[in-house]
């Protein structure tokens, strides 16, 4: 029997319980604040649809039903592009090599939301995600029939609901509160391209919101293109950053 | 500023509560008691189930070598786990594909059976569209109790369909009921724990249903 379990019992490390909790505390926050969850699990469409329901109509009576949508078809980012507004939560469940997830997650960050990305196999790359919760070492084809990959969405529905009972932590603190503020300052930021004007000005959508941006040192730019944006300034393409 | 000195005095004002250190300590905490709980279950659950896996199994891989396909069916995130379990039989990570589909699957049937004759019926429905003696029928349930999932193992037992059941708590409706041939119940309380088992006693049921095939394929 331990054969079954053995793989994920090694590989599910001592700090998957605390990235559950934080990612759970940052849920609620959203929630609070009135987020919709939009869940994608483009290799087991199956499990989206398992993390929306659970959400949406909980398993105990009594418990707030929260708003989590499932998305899947032939274009999931057009789909979460149009849908989401700045301030939902986009969940992805899948392996680290899931492109979809991937392509997903770079722009969930320009459109504004907060990334949460469970899943098994080979760890991604860090700053994919504010979130990444994974069951490191284990096969992910596994992981995501042997009960592994739910235990994970299980328990982020089981503590998000715990924060809910206390109310006071459910305002997050404020972000700018030094002098310099990493998130206005010298960081750049991730921009969708919207539009391209003629004129070597761009509009994109950084942090959720529409800008113009000077996109001259990056051009020729398409819609869709996403680029790191400095000051106003497009500096370069996210994929040449990869 | 951090700390107010007064504030051990109203623990219970917990609209006050700012500092979420202490929180994050306890969520952690009650989720690696969880994720212990979930392997001790799926390990128990898949040892008292051996026998049942074992009887199970066989059967279900003649019906495949004699060409008979599996229907799947389960109410909400039952349902799911009928689809990931089709997803598994189809799309097997090794192995041979076998034929499987999910009753739940079609929203235009499901709910013009449903606004026509009843949720009770939207899988036996379906069974008596679909099914053929030889085939196999493979109903989730966590309470054991979901009437639709015991009127679909019904019919498909009436329908010469091989019948497998999977509940929870103490089996419920579906595990009493002489249509279900093999029924594998996870004895817990929590529809979590439940669904975890459940999708650990499916993987193990497919493996050897694979098994059982490939020593057919020798004979």
């Amino acid at each position: 029997m331990m054969a079954l379990m053995g793989t994920t019992e090694r590989s599910l490390e001592q700090g998957t319980a605390e990235d559950l909790a934080s990612a759970a505390l940052s849920l609620a926050r959203c929630f609070a604040a009135g987020a919709t969850m939009w869940c994608v699990a483009t290799e087991w469409p199956a499990h989206g649809r398992h993390v929306a329901v659970e959400f949406v109509h909980p398993v105990i009576v009594g418990k707030k039903a929260l708003p989590a949508v499932n998305v899947e078809g032939s274009d999931v980012v057009s789909a979460v592009r149009l849908l989401a507004r700045p301030g939902d939560v986009l969940l992805t469940v899948s392996s680290a090599g899931d492109a979809v997830a991937a392509d997903l997650l770079g722009r969930a960050e320009a459109w504004g939301l907060t990334r949460v990305w469970l899943g098994a196999g080979s760890r991604p790359p860090s700053g994919r995600a504010e979130h990444v919760v994974w069951l490191e070492g284990s096969d992910p084809a596994r992981a995501a029939r042997s009960g592994d990959l739910m235990l994970l969405y299980h328990l982020l529905w089981e503590l998000t609901h715990v924060v809910f009972e206390h109310p006071g932590l459910l305002v997050p603190p404020p972000v700018c509160t030094d002098e310099v503020c990493i998130t206005c300052s010298d960081e750049g930021r991730v921009a969708e391209v919207r539009s391209v004007r003629g004129d070597g000005l761009v509009e994109v959508t950084v942090g959720g919101e529409r800008e113009t941006i000077d996109a001259t040192l990056v051009s020729p730019v398409a819609p869709g293109d996403l680029l790191l944006v400095h000051a106003g300034v497009a500096l370069t393409t996210v994929a040449d950053l990869h | 500023m951090s700390s107010e000195p007064t504030s051990f005095l109203y623990p219970f004002i917990e609209s006050e509560e700012r500092d979420s250190s202490g929180l994050l300590v306890d969520l952690a905490h009650s989720a690696q008691e969880k994720i212990s709980q979930s392997w001790a279950l799926r390990a128990a659950t898949i040892e008292r189930c051996h026998d049942q896996l074992g009887r199970a199994a066989p059967a279900m891989a003649e019906c495949f070598t004699r060409g008979g396909r599996l229907f799947a069916f389960g109410n909400g995130g039952s349902a799911t786990d009928a689809e990931g379990t089709v997803d598994l039989f189809r799309h097997p990570p090794h192995g041979r594909p076998l034929p499987a589909m999910s009753l739940v699957d079609d929203r235009a049937v499901l709910t013009a059976l449903a606004n026509d004759v009843g949720f009770d019926l939207v899988f036996s429905r379906q069974i008596i569209a679909h099914a053929r003696a030889g085939d196999i029928a493979v109903g989730f349930s966590t309470s054991g109790d979901s009437r639709n999932v015991l009127r679909g193992l019904e019919e498909a037992s009436h329908r010469g369909l091989l019948t497998v059941g999977l509940s929870g708590y103490e089996g419920g409706a579906i595990a009493a009921s002489a249509a279900t041939a093999h029924c594998l119940v996870v004895r817990s309380e929590s529809v979590h724990r439940i669904q975890e088992a459940q999708n650990a006693l499916m993987l193990q049921l497919w493996s050897l249903v694979q098994g059982g095939l490939d020593e057919g394929g020798t004979e």
